[in-house]
C-alpha cells in the first residue's frame, strides 16, 4: 500500500494524479467491503474523527459519518451555523476546543473559501475538506470520477460538461481539477451571469447552449442551483432557468447518443433536471451516493496512514 | 545639534548635487555646507556603506487608527513606524470611528503630533463620518490644519456628491483625494478577479470596477473643475485613464502603493490575509503598467497604504478578514523591489517632489541653505522586518522575517532626527 503525497485533503488542486488514482483504487476495495454482509472493518479503530459542519449539510455529513463508522472510527459531530463566528468564537478557537478532546482527524465544511487551508496551518490534526465556500469539495469530485470510471473505464479523452451555477460551485472547481488530471476534457454550460469571466484560464471551454453541450459530451453533471448562495439575482426566474438549462426527457431522448447524467444532490426536481431524467437508466445519481461512502472511506483511511 | 553626513550619494533629481557623493553638514536644522570633504566638526557623524541621501519622503496614505482604535496604532507609534520607514511626513486618513470629520478631531491629531520628528498631515473627511451623504465642514477643518480631504477607501460614486465636493473644495482652496471602486461590480469581492480568484473560489473585484469609477470621477472633474488626487490606482486601464486625463489638461494626480509595484494576486494562493488589501493586488500586466507609469510620471506618488489591523481582525478565514497591511517600514523596500535600478530617480521623485507637488508644499532639495528635511538610505543593503524592529503596534505584514532589498538608515527633519539602529 502506498501513501498520499499530502497530509490533508484540502482540495484536488494540490494533489497529484497518482494521489487521485490511489484514492480511487482504494475506494474500489472499500466498495467491495461495504457490499459484504458484514460491512465494517477495523481500519480506523481508536482514531477519533470530528465532523465539523459550519454550514448545513445532510448527505455529505451522513456519507462521511457512515464511512467513519464502517472503518470503526470514533465519531463526534459538531454542527453550528456560521453565526457562531459572529458571536465571537473564532474558527480556530472552536476547533482547538474540539481538538483538546484528542481528536485525530477533522472533516470540515465551512462557508469561507480557504477555511480548510487556514485550519490545516493552525491545528494538529488531519484535515479533510468537506466543502469550503465556492473553493473546493474534493471528495465530491473524487466520487464523481469514481462513478464515471465505473461506467466508462479510463477517463482519458472523455468529455464532461458541467451545467449550471459555476460561479458559486465548489463542485465545479474540484471536478474540473480532478477530471483534467485524469485526462478528461471539460466544458461548462450555463447562464453567463453564473460563469466566471476567467474560467477559460483553467483550460475549460464555455458552451452557453445546453443542447450543443449535451451533444458534445459523454457525461453531463447537472449542478444544483444554489439560491442560498446568490445574494443578488443572476437570472430572472427558476422557470426561465429551467427553460434554458433544465434537462427533460424529451431533450435527453433527442440526443444522438446516450449520455450519462450526474447530479451532486440535493436535486431541485423540475429545475436542473426533471424527475423522469433523474430516475432514468442514464442517471447514475444514486451510484454517486453509494460511491461517496467508499471514496470517503478511502480518503480517511489513506490520510490516517494505517496499513 | 550639528550633524555631518559623510560620503553620501545624493539622489535629488532636480537639485544641483544629483548623483554626487558629498559630505553634508547640518546645523540649526539647516544644510550649511555640502562639500567633497567637509572638515568641520559636528556633534554627530553619520557614516555608512552605500549611504544615499534624498529630500525627506512623504507618504500620502497611511492610517494611525487614533483616535478610536489605539490598540492597533497610535499617533505616537505611527510616527515611529514612519520615521523608521524613512518618512519625514505622513498624511493620515480616517479608517475607523471617530472619523476626522470635525475641527476638534483635526486639532487632536495636530496636537498629538506636534513637535515630533515626522510631520503629520491630517486629512479631513469629505463627507460627514465618511457616510457618503453630506459634505463635512471642509473650511472649518482646513482652518484647523487639514491638509486635504479624503473618505479613505469609501469610493464616492454619487456623481452629484463628487461634483459638490470638487466645487466646494475649490471654494476653500483645497482638494480631495479619492478611492475608486464601483460597488455594484466589486460586490462581495475579496481579491482581484482573474485566474487566481477562480482557483481559490474567491469572489473577484474586476479591474473594470476601479476603472469605471475612475472614469466617472474624471468626467465629473472635467465638468466641475477643482483638483483631484486618486489615492491609489491598481490597473493598467487606470494608468491609461490618468495619462489621458493629464494630457487633456485635467488637474488630476495619482498614487500607487509600493506593494502594488512589487506583488501580484498570485501571492494569495495560500490565503494569506496579510495580502488582502484594497485596491486588491492585480496581475503581472497591471504591475508592469504601474511601474511604467511611475517611471514616466503618469503616477505622481508612491504611498505606503499603511493600515494596521489587530490579530482578531486578520487571523480569520480569508473572506472574514479585514483588509490592510502595515507597510510604513517596508514601503521603500517594496518599491525598490518592484522597480529597476534605472528607475531609482523616478522612485525617489515619487516619494519626495511628487507628494509635495500634490500637497502644494514647497519643494525641498539637498542644497546649501535649505531646511534639512532628508531621508538617508541604502539601495544595496537589505532590510528584514522582525518582531523586534517593528515599530507599529500591529503585526499585519506579509513580510516578517523576509529579507527585502534596500534599507532606511534614518531621517533628519529640521532640528530633529531619527536613526535606525
Amino acid at each position: 500500500m502506498s501513501h498520499l503525497s499530502v497530509n490533508h485533503l484540502l482540495g484536488i488542486k494540490n494533489i497529484t494524479k497518482r494521489d487521485i488514482e490511489l484514492i480511487l483504487s482504494t475506494a474500489g476495495n472499500f466498495k467491495e467491503v461495504i457490499n459484504r454482509p458484514i460491512k465494517k472493518v477495523p481500519s480506523l479503530r481508536d482514531i477519533t474523527v470530528a465532523n465539523l459542519f459550519f454550514e448545513n449539510s445532510t448527505r455529505t455529513r451522513l456519507s462521511f459519518e457512515l464511512a467513519q463508522k464502517r472503518l470503526s472510527a470514533d465519531v463526534i459531530n459538531f454542527s453550528a451555523s456560521n453565526s457562531s463566528v459572529k458571536k465571537g468564537e473564532t474558527l480556530v478557537d472552536t476547533v482547538n476546543n474540539i481538538l483538546a478532546m484528542k481528536v485525530d482527524m477533522v472533516v470540515m465544511r465551512h462557508s469561507s473559501p480557504g477555511a480548510a487551508v487556514f485550519l490545516s496551518k493552525r491545528v494538529k490534526a488531519k484535515i479533510v475538506n468537506a466543502g469550503d465556500g465556492a473553493h473546493e469539495h474534493p471528495t465530491q469530485a473524487l466520487l464523481d470520477a469514481f462513478s464515471m470510471q465505473e461506467k466508462l473505464g479510463d477517463l482519458k479523452g472523455r468529455k464532461v460538461v458541467i451545467v449550471g451555477d459555476i460561479l458559486h460551485s465548489r463542485v465545479a472547481l474540484s471536478n474540473i481539477f480532478c477530471l483534467q488530471k485524469l485526462g478528461a476534457k471539460v466544458k461548462v454550460c450555463g447562464p453567463l451571469t453564473l460563469i466566471p469571466k476567467y474560467i477559460t484560464s483553467l483550460g475549460v471551454e464555455v458552451e452557453p447552449d445546453l443542447r450543443k453541450a449535451l451533444e458534445w459530451c459523454d457525461v453531463a453533471n447537472m449542478l444544483r442551483i444554489q439560491l442560498e448562495r446568490q445574494d443578488i439575482k443572476y437570472f430572472p426566474s427558476l422557470r426561465e432557468y429551467s427553460m434554458l438549462y433544465g434537462l427533460d426527457k424529451t431533450l435527453l431522448d433527442s440526443l444522438s447518443k446516450k449520455i450519462i447524467i450526474m447530479h451532486p444532490g440535493p436535486i431541485n426536481r423540475g429545475v436542473e433536471i426533471t424527475s423522469d431524467v433523474a430516475d432514468s437508466s442514464q442517471s447514475i445519481i444514486l451510484d454517486q451516493v453509494e460511491n461517496g461512502v467508499a471514496v470517503r472511506m478511502a480518503v480517511m483511511f489513506l490520510l490516517a496512514g494505517r496499513q | 545639534m550639528s550633524i555631518i553626513i559623510r560620503q553620501a550619494r545624493i539622489i535629488d533629481p532636480n537639485g544641483p548635487h544629483h548623483l554626487k557623493t558629498m559630505d553634508i553638514f547640518i546645523e540649526g536644522g539647516k544644510i550649511t555646507e555640502i562639500k567633497k570633504n567637509c572638515t568641520a566638526k559636528a556633534g554627530k557623524t553619520i557614516e555608512a556603506d552605500n549611504l544615499c541621501v534624498s529630500a525627506g519622503w512623504i507618504d500620502l496614505q497611511a492610517v494611525f487608527c487614533d483616535p478610536g482604535h489605539e490598540h492597533k496604532e497610535t499617533i505616537e507609534s505611527g510616527i515611529k513606524a514612519a520615521a523608521a520607514g524613512g518618512f519625514t511626513g505622513v498624511c493620515v486618513h480616517s479608517a475607523n470611528a471617530p472619523t476626522l470629520s470635525s475641527k476638534a478631531q483635526i486639532e487632536y491629531v495636530k496636537n498629538k503630533a506636534d513637535g515630533k520628528v515626522v510631520n503629520v498631515y491630517p486629512l479631513g473627511t469629505i463627507t460627514q463620518k465618511q457616510e457618503g451623504k453630506d459634505l463635512a465642514e471642509l473650511y472649518d477643518m482646513k482652518q484647523a490644519g487639514a491638509i486635504a480631504f479624503s473618505d479613505y477607501k469609501h469610493s464616492i460614486n454619487t456623481a452629484g456628491l463628487l461634483l459638490r465636493a470638487l466645487q466646494y473644495s475649490k471654494n476653500v482652496d483645497t482638494f480631495i483625494m479619492t478611492h475608486c471602486n464601483e460597488e455594484s461590480l466589486s460586490h462581495g469581492g475579496q481579491m482581484n478577479e482573474g485566474e487566481t480568484a477562480i482557483k481559490l473560489g474567491l469572489k473577484g473585484i474586476p479591474a473594470v470596477a476601479e476603472e469605471i469609477s475612475l472614469a466617472q470621477q474624471l468626467a465629473v472633474l472635467e465638468y466641475a473643475g477643482g483638483k483631484l488626487h486618486v489615492s491609489a490606482i491598481s490597473t493598467k486601464g487606470s494608468t491609461e485613464l490618468i495619462r489621458k486625463a493629464k494630457a487633456a489638461g485635467l488637474n488630476v494626480t495619482a498614487g500607487v502603493t509600493a506593494l502594488h509595484l512589487f506583488k501580484t494576486d498570485s501571492e494569495l494562493e495560500e490565503f494569506d490575509s496579510n495580502y488582502k488589501v484594497l485596491p486588491p493586488l492585480r496581475t503581472k500586466k497591471d504591475v508592469d503598467a504601474l511601474r511604467k507609469a511611475v517611471e514616466n510620471g503618469t503616477i505622481d506618488v508612491i504611498v505606503s497604504d499603511h493600515q494596521p489591523q489587530d490579530v482578531e481582525s486578520k487571523e480569520l478565514e480569508f473572506d472574514l478578514a479585514d483588509e490592510g497591511a502595515i507597510q510604513l517600514q517596508t514601503a521603500f523596500s517594496c518599491a525598490l523591489a518592484g522597480l529597476k535600478d534605472e528607475q531609482i530617480d523616478a522612485l525617489i521623485t515619487a516619494l519626495t517632489q511628487g507628494p509635495r507637488r500634490v500637497l502644494g508644499l514647497e519643494p525641498v532639495s539637498v542644497e546649501e541653505g535649505q531646511n534639512a528635511e532628508l531621508t538617508l538610505f541604502s539601495v544595496k543593503d537589505s532590510f528584514t522586518l522582525t518582531e523586534k524592529n517593528n515599530k507599529s503596534l500591529s503585526k499585519n505584514s506579509p513580510f516578517f522575517n523576509t529579507a527585502l532589498p534596500g534599507k532606511v538608515i534614518g531621517i533628519i527633519n529640521g532640528g530633529k532626527s531619527y536613526f535606525n539602529s
